[in-house]
């Protein structure tokens, strides 16, 4: 009787007797519950969904249309110079404007991630703590833990997928260049022929910065469910370091500024993008600290596994 | 053979002891743990389900260890938390899929599982709304078509009902009921209402304070003599009085009128009284005796919230 008393008057005694009124709760009765025999791919298939719907949570994918708004923004802000950029050279190479080196073009392979670096960096400090911060704010970490999954693989998962977000963000525009100039070029195997020497760089340069940037993004969103924290000490770190190192380098603590410039992602991408173009690097950081490109390289290897090192230290210890 | 065996198993942070020196062996069917809010329960699952880690003891399911083989434990294990769990801006057919295939479906039949899931816990065109505009009840639905998507083999459930209006509640009640038989799942339902839970359980476990309070099989409750619960809109008074009349142990509560049943011929002296003084008869309940006694160790109240 104790646990009656809390039952209100007014509740039936025999529940099985209460459907819900017209309800077609006769007609599911009828269908009968079918029991799974099909195969169980485990813990590989759970981490493999779990990365494609972290690339697709960063797009906005399955969300409705609001949490398309920022992502599809700046990817077609980054998109926009490559566009423009290759219809005026195909337009320039149909009226015949000869032999214009694409060199004079602003917006070429080794210049680009430089035009959208500022971009890149928003779409990581907007996405990540949006992917990241939603699963704890909505205590969905103690529905993905209860599953066939260990609490690392969710952290390498969510980290590949935020990565490959970022890949994808990046590659895009160097793709749209890429194909633009090969396929408006009257002598379509001859262009690409040239133009080939410069995948390398791209795909290289690419996944150094998804790794980087995406890395660095993630480890500082999964710390708090709040956005605005974490998108704010994301700003903080990409955006301040280089003026730190520089206004070092202004007061002469050289070898501080070497230290701070080998962790700073802004400085670091620039002489990674420099390295794989062979071109010059655009931070000035670089030059005074007189460090080999290479060791950039390396500063942006141990970032990112860091980076993973820290998620999955975080999501072994976050209570779920 | 026992489907979750609990061997010593204790759960201690600083300054509390969540779970203490538990020893205990679950057999298939619908199994009530009870205990008031804080008694454990949740401890208990979480524990189950690997995510906290025993601080000694141990735990296995289907024989397993819960904490080397998590990951194949819990391909066939569901769990309903007892807080809320949905992203409001996905729709719950995008949910219920996601999650089916992290619990290892390859994705075709995610989302076949998932339809003939959210048609079972009643959930139709709505199923393609983003979650946030969902009602408790609704909420409270897809959080089991979640934990059942998979067919797992054990279904934990975390205070089912709570938030639930009392139809609710006794719609989710008799999911859980249809989960355990017609489903042919193992399911754990923990919950402070003993009224709620007996109700649909074969079975029940009572935890107080981290520790074993009783267990035991429901079914040998139900032969025992009880009590006949009347409840008539008014006029309980007379109701009470004619009974004693007829020489029946009965006195008026409120508006219900408790009979004591020794066999069954309370029932036609009622069905007699009531028709007689042309009451409006709201329900008749039988209560069993014999379960408030497994709460006789208990603080009074403590376990009736």
């Amino acid at each position: 009787m104790s646990g009656s008393a809390s039952v209100p008057p007014f509740a039936p005694g025999a529940p099985a007797l209460r459907g819900s009124p017209g309800g077609p709760e006769g007609s599911i009765y009828d269908l009968g519950y079918r029991n799974y025999d099909g195969p169980r791919l485990g813990r590989t298939h759970a981490i493999r969904a779990l990365f494609v719907h972290t690339l697709k949570v960063c797009y906005g994918i399955g969300r409705g249309g609001r949490a398309k708004l920022a992502p599809f923004i700046l990817l077609a802000f980054a998109t926009i110079p490559a566009v423009v950029a290759v219809g005026a050279l195909a337009l320039i190479r149909q009226v015949g404007g000869g032999q214009i080196p694409e060199e004079a073009s602003p917006v070429r392979h080794d210049t680009y991630y430089g035009i959208v670096a500022t971009l890149v960096a928003l779409f990581c400090a907007v996405q990540a703590p949006e992917t990241l911060g939603r699963d704890q704010r909505h205590h969905l970490l103690s529905v993905y833990f209860a599953r066939a999954l260990r609490r690392t693989d969710y952290a390498l998962a969510r980290f590949a997928g935020i990565a490959a977000a970022v890949l994808v963000f990046v590659l895009l525009p160097q793709l749209i260049i890429f194909f633009g100039l090969v396929l408006s070029a009257e002598d379509v195997a001859a262009e690409f022929g040239r133009e080939a020497r410069f995948l390398p760089g791209i795909f290289g340069q690419a996944i150094v910065l998804s790794g980087v940037l995406g890395g660095i993004s993630a480890a500082v969103s999964a710390y708090t469910p709040r956005r605005v924290y974490a998108t704010t000490a994301i700003i903080v770190l990409i955006a301040v370091t280089p003026l730190v190192s520089a206004v070092l380098i202004e007061l002469g603590a050289i070898s501080l500024a070497t230290l701070l410039v080998l962790l700073s992602p802004a400085d670091i991408l620039a002489a990674t993008n420099a390295w794989w173009f062979d071109s010059r690097p655009e931070s000035t950081a670089i030059f005074l600290t007189d460090l080999p490109l290479e060791a950039f390289l390396a500063a942006a290897a141990v970032i990112t596994a860091a980076c993973a090192a820290i998620l999955v230290r975080r999501y072994e210890r976050i209570a779920a | 053979m026992a489907l979750i065996v609990l061997d010593a198993l204790t759960k201690r942070y600083p300054g509390v002891t969540a779970l203490d020196d538990l020893t205990l062996e679950i057999e298939p069917g619908i199994v009530g743990l009870v205990g008031a809010n804080g008694a454990g329960k949740s401890t208990l699952i979480k524990l189950l389900l690997g995510l906290l880690a025993p601080t000694s003891g141990r735990a296995t399911i289907f024989d397993l260890d819960v904490r080397t083989r998590g990951t194949e434990i819990r391909q066939f294990v569901g769990y309903m938390p007892e807080h809320d769990a949905l992203p409001p801006d996905t729709s719950a057919t995008d949910f219920v899929s996601h999650m089916a295939e992290i619990s290892g479906l390859p994705r075709p039949a995610a989302r076949e599982r998932t339809a003939e899931v959210l048609r079972h816990v009643g959930l139709y065109e709505e199923r393609y709304r983003a979650m946030g505009g969902y009602s408790t009840g609704m909420k409270q639905r897809v959080k089991l078509a979640q934990a059942i998507v998979h067919d797992p083999r054990l279904l934990l459930l975390d205070e089912p009902t709570n938030g639930l209006d009392p139809a609710g509640r006794d719609e989710m009640l008799e999911l859980v009921r249809r989960t355990g038989t017609e489903f042919g799942m193992t399911v754990v339902v923990a919950s402070h209402l003993l009224g709620e839970i007996e109700r649909v359980c074969n079975y029940l476990v009572a935890i107080e304070a981290g520790k074993l309070l009783r267990a035991a099989r429901l079914d040998t409750f139900t032969e025992q003599t009880g009590v006949l619960a009347v409840e008539v809109e008014d006029r309980a008074d007379e109701l009470a009085s004619a009974l004693v009349l007829h020489g029946l142990d009965a006195r008026a509560v409120g508006r219900v009128v408790l009979v004591a049943l020794e066999d069954d011929r309370p029932y036609d002296l009622v069905r007699d009284a009531v028709a007689a003084l042309g009451l409006p008869l709201i329900r008749l309940e039988q209560r069993r005796h014999r379960l408030e006694d497994l709460f006789a160790d208990a603080e009074p109240g403590e376990t009736a919230a």
